[in-house]
């Protein structure tokens, strides 16, 4: 297996074939040697090669999706040629192995602490989105509306401070909104990373929290044709869906067709009703009234894969319809028509919105020699509609004029076209140093529409460079310096109301208000990190210091009028600064065989942090006497970490601890001494899991259960209620089914076991006293096909 | 490695001890309204004529300062449900349908640097609308907001009659 070629110099090439046992070449492989900590993966022809490595014993682990990793030492002091051939593994279903290698090495090279998720991960613990199924990560949490709409928050951060990076382009929508969920199918994706800490290195202005990156970056085998369906039932929403994927690969050119349906009915809580502030509004058989909805979503990939270099196109297409809570929402809360919303728990009336968010993505990459050079390209079309009753508020009209250039239930509508390009190259110094160096670059035109006025339209242009230097400095350690320069401009248009109010106190005169005013702001800032990371026997030791930023939104700059869902008066500052963050991470982690456990602290300080705080005032034009907020900034410093350990009692028998804690403290402005809003309580999650291999012809068995014990939470800032603390049991129960040569994949999970009723600090819900959903039995079923191709 | 070590634990240690020193002290204390006082209107189902003159007196207080208040007048004819208060009345008329109701929402404010006020705010319900149309008489709620000046609200909400002599 292991042939020579001599050679009289200092450094050395490692190179090779990775093939199947019938000497067909893998492409796509992933080759990683340690203690070097390099990696790459083979090209169409099966090749790989490492170039300038120094003299020395390195261990290489080749792994591929479905087939056994093998891991070899190789000891080098001259040109190394080494071929190795993978056995696969017995079934042949892919999806269920996503390399443990990869996701291990993703936490070994990066300085940051990263969390690495598989298909898997996200069929056991499917929850209504994505980022609910996330929710169970450490330092993972999320901010709700209702059963399908979660926003990423990462250590009690989220909104615009998160960042959704799909196969390398900026996911951009209308993150700004607390009711607006994230435009992603979890049935179509390949392997997802969570980053956690400030990563505006790479990410560009918003990552200051850190980064949700999704990657449908499956290769098919050669010369095959894949498949799957995917059937999901829920019995608390009354969900029932389905995804069907097909993919194929002749040579060097692969496809993939995806398309996930997904209807649902009401959610049910355990509550005979709730207090919206003052009004209480009872609920039919515990359903919270006109939250039903659907998904159609539609995925296309095509991709070629020649030698030295890929490129692939994705278009995806996000559809969804879902209703708002009906007595909470628009400018009070009120009385609905309970007969036309219970009549049925599968129909939406309004309040209602609809989503369309269309993605169409080119990725290439081109190696020769020591040279990487990633392109992406994106183009993206978001458009989001707010449907309600016309409701005259302020000076509208009491009847709706036939006139106006949108419908009369058209309370809000966002339109955002996005072009995105980066440019990214990697290039290796020798045989211990790598430099990175990109380009991004993005474009937003963002228009509005409807009678109800809270941003205005306006257009956005960011572009970055940066450099990263990693440097092996030891066998066994790794320093990695990066810094990135950025300029964003923010254009933002003037409006008017579309009606006239009048001027002088007599009422005689009237005038089209200006409610948002032209505004037009640059921001240019300098983003850092300074990352070593060690990783002695059984060690991982990490530690980070950097810099992030985030330029204000518009919503923080220019934002004037009721947020519909929350019953306030939203006014933005046009004169905010840049929010700058600047962040301590560690991360330290022992493991011996059978036992893990690890620490992730953080510190944190903000020099300006940007919030939204309620002001004594009430507003008098617009809506109907509700609460003034505005967005203002404050020195906040934030500190906090998460804890994980896991032990294989026996060879069945797995047990899993997690906790995070996260305090923030405001330190001037009107809330000094005060927390920062929606901040996560402590909470721990204790996990038992019995897995069988096989059992009778059955295989992968497993049952699981997780104990979460939340913390009350009593750090509030206004208007937030302290919450009180809770425990939740989540069971899981799955295996595989032999079917041919494949297998038929079964999930099942019984969320919030006990029926219990309880509240989720960071909840937008919690405002108005809905509790989190009541008992739920969701069933999952993947059957697998595979033919040649 | 050592040095990495014991600075890892080091600033976990003093993580730990500033979490559990003492909190600084916030307001974390919503204003109030009492309509306990002598004098108080309108009070729980109290009933209101159209075209007379009332004075307003609710006793506001809150632990620092107070903010702004606010008054939101609006019909009951559907007989919904408000949390705040104490004990409904039990003379409420049939349910109805609205014309034209009567809709009062006006912000006040209070003097700065007060944390105990007492509204003496004049107040009459006209009899119709701008184009000569009657309000509709009934059953209406009649509610009061108050901030104080870190932005804590609290409501309360009254059931009131508003009739014609």
């Amino acid at each position: 297996m292991l042939t020579v070629t001599a050679a009289a110099q200092s450094s050395f090439s490692l190179f090779g074939v990775v093939t199947d046992v019938n000497e067909e070449a893998l492409s796509g492989a992933t080759i990683i040697i340690h203690p070097l900590q390099k990696g790459t993966s083979t090209n169409e022809l099966g090749e790989f090669q490492f170039t300038k490595l120094p003299k020395g014993l390195y261990s290489v682990t080749v792994s591929y999706v479905g087939f056994n990793s093998v891991e070899d030492s190789v000891f080098i002091d001259r040109d190394t040629e080494y071929n190795i051939q993978l056995e696969p593994t017995e079934l042949l279903l892919e999806e269920v192995l996503v390399s443990y290698n990869l996701a291990e090495e993703a936490k070994r090279e990066q300085t940051l602490n990263v969390e690495v998720v598989n298909e898997q991960f996200l069929k056991e613990n499917l929850g209504g989105s994505l980022m609910k199924s996330l929710d169970r990560l450490p330092g993972v949490s999320t901010i709700d509306i209702g059963s399908g709409h979660s926003k990423p928050v990462i250590r009690g951060l989220g909104f615009n401070r998160v960042v959704v990076v799909e196969n390398g382009i900026k996911h951009e929508g209308q993150q700004w909104g607390a009711d607006h969920g994230l435009e992603i199918d979890q049935y179509a994706i390949d392997h997802l990373e969570v980053i956690k800490g400030p990563a505006s290195l790479q990410y560009g202005s918003d990552a200051i929290a850190g980064v949700v990156h999704v990657q449908q970056n499956k290769v098919p085998e050669k010369y095959s044709l894949t498949g799957r369906a995917d059937l999901t039932g829920k019995t608390n929403n009354n969900l029932i869906g389905a995804s069907f994927l097909i993919e194929g690969r002749k040579d060097w050119l692969y496809g993939k067709l995806q398309t996930t349906i997904l209807d649902y009915g009401d959610y049910r809580v355990p509550t005979d009703s709730v207090d919206i502030y003052s009004f209480r509004a009872p609920l039919s058989n515990q359903l919270l009234r006109n939250t039903a909805g659907y998904d159609r979503n539609f995925h296309l990939g095509l991709g070629i894969l020649k030698s030295g270099f890929h490129s692939k196109f994705y278009v995806s297409s996000i559809n969804s319809k879902s209703g708002f809570f009906a007595n909470a929402h628009g400018l009070e809360p009120r009385n609905v028509n309970t007969d036309l919303h219970d009549a049925s728990s599968r129909d939406n009336y309004y309040p209602y919105q609809k989503v369309n968010h269309t993605k169409v993505i080119n990725t290439s990459s081109w190696v020769t020699g020591d040279l990487r050079l990633t392109s992406n390209l994106g183009f993206q079309h978001n458009l989001r509609e707010e449907h309600s009753e016309y409701v005259s508020h302020g000076f509208m009209p009491p009847m709706f004029p036939d006139t106006m250039s949108f419908d009369s239930d058209l309370e809000r509508g966002f339109e955002k076209y996005i072009y995105s390009g980066n440019l990214e190259a990697e290039y290796d110094l020798s045989g211990n140093t790598s430099i990175t160096g990109g380009l991004n670059s993005e474009f937003q035109n963002n228009k509005i529409d409807g009678f109800g006025f809270i941003i205005p339209a306006f257009k956005q242009f960011t572009m970055g460079a940066f450099a990263i230097a990693k440097r092996s400095v030891s066998e066994r350690s790794i320093l990695q310096f990066g810094l990135r320069f950025d300029h964003g401009n923010i254009s933002i248009k003037e409006y008017y109301d579309w009606f006239q109010s009048p001027v002088n106190d007599e009422g005689t005169e009237t005038e089209y208000l200006l409610r948002a005013q032209a505004l037009d702001r640059n921001f240019s800032n300098f983003s850092w990190s300074l990352g070593y990371n060690i990783n002695p026997d059984h060690w991982l030791i990490k530690m980070n210091v950097g810099k992030s930023f985030r330029m204000p939104i518009a919503k923080e700059l220019a934002a004037n009028g009721v947020n519909y869902h929350h019953f306030s008066y939203e006014v933005g500052d046009p004169d905010l600064s840049a929010e700058e963050s600047y962040q301590l991470d560690a991360g330290l982690e022992y493991s011996r065989d059978k036992f893990t456990v690890g620490v992730t602290p953080f510190l944190n300080y903000f020099p300006n942090y940007i919030y939204l705080n309620p002001t004594p005032e009430h507003d008098r034009l617009y809506g109907n006497g509700n609460q003034v907020y505005e967005y203002t900034q404050s020195e906040v410093f934030r500190y906090g970490g998460e804890i994980h350990s896991h032990f294989q009692v026996t060879q069945n028998w797995q047990l899993g601890f997690m906790g995070e804690y996260v305090y923030s403290k405001q330190l001037s402005g009107i809330k000094k001494g005060f927390t920062l809003p929606f901040s996560p309580p402590a909470s721990a999650l204790l996990n038992m899991k019995f897995v069988q291999p096989a059992f009778r012809s059955l295989q992968n068995l497993y049952a699981s259960i997780d104990l979460k014990l939340v913390a009350s939470q009593t750090n509030i800032v206004p208007p937030e209620e302290p919450t009180d603390g809770y425990t939740s049991v989540n069971l899981g129960l799955g295996g595989e089914i032999p079917f041919g040569k494949q297998a038929i994949s079964v999930t099942m999970q019984i969320q919030n076991v006990l029926n219990e009723k309880y509240f989720n600090h960071t909840s937008y819900y919690r405002l108005i006293n809905v509790p989190e959903p009541g008992r739920n039995f969701v069933l999952n079923i993947t059957i697998p096909f595979k033919s040649e191709l | 490695m050592k040095i990495l070590k014991s600075s890892i634990i080091l600033s976990l240690l003093i993580m730990v001890l500033y979490a559990c020193s003492t909190e600084p002290e916030v307001d974390t204390v919503k204003p109030e309204i009492d309509l306990n006082i002598s004098g108080a209107f309108p009070v729980n189902c109290d009933t209101l004529y159209f075209g007379e003159p009332y004075v307003i007196k609710a006793k506001l207080t809150d632990n620092v300062e107070l903010g702004s208040y606010n008054i939101d007048i609006h019909n009951n004819f559907d007989h919904h449900a408000h949390t705040t208060e104490v004990l409904s009345c039990d003379d409420l008329e049939p349910i109805k349908e609205t014309t034209n109701p009567y809709v009062f929402i006006e912000d006040f404010t209070i003097p700065e640097g007060r944390n105990e006020y007492t509204t003496n705010l004049d107040f009459t319900i006209p009899s119709t609308d701008n184009d000569g149309n009657e309000y509709q008489d009934g059953d209406y709620h009649f509610h009061i907001n108050v901030t104080d000046k870190q932005g804590w609200s609290v409501q309360k909400g009254l059931s009131i009659k508003i009739k014609r002599r």
